[in-house]
């Protein structure tokens, strides 16, 4: 048994602390991936955020039946804090290189590549609101992450989340619009 | 908390269809509290908004999160009828599609006439679109055909956006008016003709539609005789989604709804060019829709899958034949899409099959090479159809249908690992496992009445075959990360699937070889050898030992004369299966040269063409040498070579797997305490090996499982030379198969 479905077992069973073990190892097996990709895929390809999660999942997990799949919902959830850490990262230090000019150029790393440069303000920004809509509304800042940045399906978020597929529409879009708003808000004023 | 009354409102809002109600209510929910109020109108106004930042991608595909499957929300710009939108006057609405609202308008200025005018939605540039119009307008104008309705013109409304106004087609929708009317299928496709030409001439005029679906064909009656008109040519371009910009999930949802007509070039969305043959594939699309009642790959369920999967399916999926198709609908559906066409199920479902399967299917070709070449070639098809001529569609060849898996399976294949090349082979042996089905098909062909049986067989066949080939990839990658059970699982729903392919088989074998299950393994391998599997290849290295080890002399004399007739193959595999078993010195000699040779080549490469492309590593070619330089009687050379396979190639799979020989070959040159040395360095490996298989292995081999069986064997071999007995190891390899045998349930 992996070490990652262990946990999955810990969590199922009740055990709570377990998920903190969660997050660093899928962190860091995404984020290794992520690299390895970049090196290994063709200039100018870009990464599939999707792909990866799924791929991380494969490896540290192993696909079995979608019986279990209440456990793994805690692994997608690892998943899209993890992935959204890595890109929002990756935007930090795109802005911060940027600022220096290209003094620093070959500190880029590979996995740099996940994201368009012209995207990284957006990015930030959408981060940021994020956050502040983790504050008011966990639940819903928990759905945008897996859709967002783990590109979960409607049915599967639903899963993950343990709510009605309905009921993941109606969060999705009072989400969608609530953030729009909040990065609308300076071009209203 | 106010962002909870601002849900509760919001939710309630959106069930509300009418704009003026919503507003109502929306009012009276805010009892008075002004901030509340505008909070909710602003989150009712971002939901009407269509580039939402999280609806754009961060990266290629990440997405498939915008809601358009359950937008239908009005267009938060209205248009109240009698307005003049540049010199036109809204006289009535008669449509609200993905893009926009369409009006009937009259024209005032320069000539007074009746118009169609699409107002596309707010969020695209309306210069852009101008300018683009401007470019395709010449082009537009050009256009003459009964079967296209004209675009006239194009402008920005005051509240910036853009319109089109267009020959006003007072018609149904192409599949509506079909079956309002019932048309059976000639009729069909006699419509589907005129559409295929009124295609033929945009495309001559070089305007690309980029959009065919049946909403944009409208069928109207003249004369008693249904017309169809295909609108909006030219629009999709002007409103234009270049295919790389960052909106094109927000555009694309806008332009399409659907995806469910979109070519998969159009589904890529890179930088390849769209053109004529994205309007074939469409064409097809609605072919299948008009012979089927359902398109190939249904609206629900691109519906319901990631941004990822859907373009995955476009791309990728073979839809099913139209009269698969038809023969997979529940039967009601069944019967309301015969009754809508005026025929019984049946009979519906044999005047598919065949040649309209096969238009069908060159339509929708995934590499539009492939497809027809033009309008009027998919048109003439149809009409040699009508009037049963034979059609130039055909079923694709086998070559092609094998080299499109394999492609499809490009990332399995690049897992890069040995069994990654196992593949490979497989798909070159799963050509030749189909030509023998094909060649069953050409002579039940010559008998006329038994085709239409042997191309059902086929097709189950292949269909089987394909699957049996998806589970023994996902087998492949389980085994590679270790799942034992899930490989397992996958191998035996494969022999299951298709028991009459032995390459399902041969991988179930390999599976239970890796883990040491030498019997079943065994099993496996000789119903493979059976079914008239080639036993040259590098995945057969190590199958003939395995029947030697486990003592079925048999099996092994047949495997290892065929593999030694063979004239290519594996060098690797050919030359350790002679080894095995008693050898002349001569031919031991041969082999032992031809491994110095390799040897060679591998340490002092010579420029120029390469004489030997094997991939073996060098310990086991001088683990080779020495094993054949022993039996060929030369003991100092032996020495040699099995000396430096240990302590020249430090991170050679088996590396260690030598000190039997080494310890038998120091015993025929008379070093007796060297002997005993190497084979007591031995029994501490194997023990060590035993060791880690039990503890850490599930008891599936230390090392590459064709490497284990032969030092196995020679270990038992020297242990029978220098003490006279076998190994008592009986224990620990019960252990091991215990342990393998829990591993796969």
């Amino acid at each position: 048994m992996s070490e990652v479905t262990r946990i999955l077992n810990q969590i199922e069973a009740g055990d709570a602390a377990a998920a903190s073990e969660l997050l660093p190892l899928v962190y860091a097996e995404l984020r290794r991936l992520a690299g390895h990709k970049m090196q290994h895929e063709i200039a100018g390809h870009t990464l599939q955020p999707t792909a990866l999660v799924h791929e991380a999942f494969l490896r540290l997990v192993g696909g079995n039946g979608a019986d279990k799949w209440d456990n793994r919902g805690h692994f997608f959830s690892a998943a899209a804090e993890s992935m959204r850490r890595i890109l929002i990262e990756n935007a930090r230090r795109r802005k911060s290189l940027k600022r220096g000019g290209d003094r620093d150029r070959y500190e880029i790393l590979d996995d740099d590549a996940v994201i368009d440069s012209q995207n990284v303000d957006e990015l930030l920004d959408l981060d940021a609101a994020l956050s502040k809509l983790a504050n008011e509304e966990p639940e819903l800042a928990k759905l945008v992450e897996l859709r967002y940045f783990a590109g979960l399906s409607v049915d599967q978020s639903a899963q993950v989340l343990g709510v009605s597929p309905r009921t993941v529409k109606r969060n999705w879009a009072f989400a969608r619009a609530w953030l729009g708003r909040e990065l609308h808000l300076e071009e209203d004023a | 908390m106010a962002i909870d009354q601002e849900k509760s409102i919001f939710f309630e809002a959106l069930d509300i269809d009418s704009s003026s109600e919503r507003d109502a209510y929306v009012e009276q929910a805010c009892e008075g509290d002004a901030n509340l109020h505008v909070a909710v109108v602003k989150l009712l106004r971002e939901h009407e908004r269509l580039n939402n930042p999280i609806d754009q991608p961060l990266v290629a595909g990440s997405l498939s999160t915008a809601p358009f499957e359950e937008r239908a929300s009005p267009s938060p710009i209205r248009h109240s009828l009698g307005a003049m939108i540049g010199p036109y006057m809204l006289m009535e609405q008669i449509g609200e599609g993905g893009f926009g609202l369409v009006f009937v308008a009259n024209q005032q200025s320069p000539v007074r006439r009746q118009v169609a005018l699409k107002i596309i939605k707010p969020g695209l540039e309306s210069q852009e679109v101008l300018a683009r119009f401007a470019a395709e307008r010449q082009a537009l104008a050009m256009m003459d055909h009964e079967n296209i309705a004209r675009v006239f013109d194009a402008g920005v409304t005051d509240s910036g956006q853009p319109y089109f106004a267009m020959e006003l087609v007072r018609g149904v929708p192409l599949i509506e008016f079909c079956d309002n009317h019932k048309l059976d299928v000639y009729e069909r496709l006699q419509l589907f003709i005129s559409i295929c030409n009124a295609v033929q001439h945009a495309h001559q005029k070089g305007i690309i539609h980029r959009d065919l679906k049946p909403t944009n064909v409208l069928v109207t009656l003249q004369d008693g005789r249904p017309v169809p008109k295909v609108i909006d040519f030219g629009i999709a371009k002007a409103i234009g989604y270049k295919l790389t910009d960052n909106t094109i999930y927000t555009r694309f949802a806008a332009m399409m709804g659907t995806p469910a007509y979109m070519s998969p070039e159009q589904a890529e969305m890179s930088n390849v060019d769209v053109d004529t043959r994205s309007d074939i594939y469409s064409l097809g699309v609605l072919l299948y829709e008009l012979l089927t009642g359902s398109t190939p790959f249904t609206t629900a369920r691109l519906n319901s899958v990631g941004f990822d999967e859907l373009r995955r399916i476009i791309r990728e999926e073979d839809p099913l034949r139209p009269s698969m198709r038809f023969s997979t609908l529940r039967s009601d559906l069944a019967t309301t899409v015969s009754d809508n066409r005026r025929l019984e199920p049946t009979t519906l479902r044999s005047f598919m099959k065949g040649d309209l399967d096969w238009i069908v299917i060159k339509s929708l070709d995934k590499d539009r090479n492939r497809r027809y070449p033009s309008a009027a070639a998919l048109s003439e098809d149809v009409s040699r159809f009508l009037h049963q001529q034979p059609v130039e569609a055909r079923p694709p060849s086998t070559f092609y249908r094998f080299s499109k898996f394999a492609r499809r399976n490009k990332v399995i294949l690049s897992t890069a690992s040995l069994i990654a090349a196992a593949l490979i082979l497989g798909t070159g042996v799963s050509i030749w496992q189909a030509r023998v089905a094909f060649d069953a098909l050409h002579r039940a062909r010559d008998a006329e009445g038994k085709a239409n049986q042997a191309r059902e067989d086929l097709e189950d066949f292949t269909e089987k075959l394909k699957q049996a080939n998806v589970l023994l990839a996902s087998g492949r990658a389980y085994a590679d990360t270790g799942d034992w059970s899930n490989a397992h699982q996958a191998y035996v729903e494969a022999v299951r699937l298709q028991p009459r392919y032995f390459y399902v088989w041969m991988e179930r074998g390999a599976l239970y070889a890796r883990l040491g299950l030498w019997e079943m393994a065994g099993d496996d391998y000789s119903k493979a050898l059976d079914l008239g599997c080639p036993v040259d290849g590098i995945e057969f290295l190590g199958v003939p030992q395995l029947f030697f080890y486990s003592g079925d002399l048999e099996a092994f004399r047949q495997i290892s004369g065929a593999i030694k007739k063979s004239n290519n193959g594996s060098v690797d595999t050919k030359m350790r299966s002679q080894l095995v078993g008693d050898l002349p010195a001569e031919a031991a000699a041969q082999i032992a040269a031809a491994a110095d040779q390799l040897i060679e080549d591998r340490l002092s490469p010579q420029p120029g063409p390469r004489r030997s492309i094997t991939r073996m590593p060098l310990g086991a070619m001088l683990y080779i040498a020495g094993w054949a330089h022993l039996r060929a009687g030369h003991h100092d050379l032996a020495i040699d070579r099995l000396e430096r396979s240990y302590s020249d190639t430090p991170n050679w799979g088996g590396r260690g797997i030598s000190f039997p020989l080494l310890a038998i070959a120091y015993d025929q040159a008379g070093r007796s305490e060297d002997a005993r040395q190497a084979f007591e360095q031995s029994e501490i490996l194997l023990d060590a090996w035993l060791k880690e298989s039990n503890e850490h292995l599930h008891g599936a081999p230390p090392m590459p499982w064709f490497d284990w069986i032969e030092y196995l064997m020679h270990h038992r071999e020297a242990s029978q030379l220098l003490t006279g007995e076998s190994p008592n190891i009986a224990a620990q390899l019960a252990e091991q198969k215990m342990r393998a045998k829990g591993a796969i349930e």
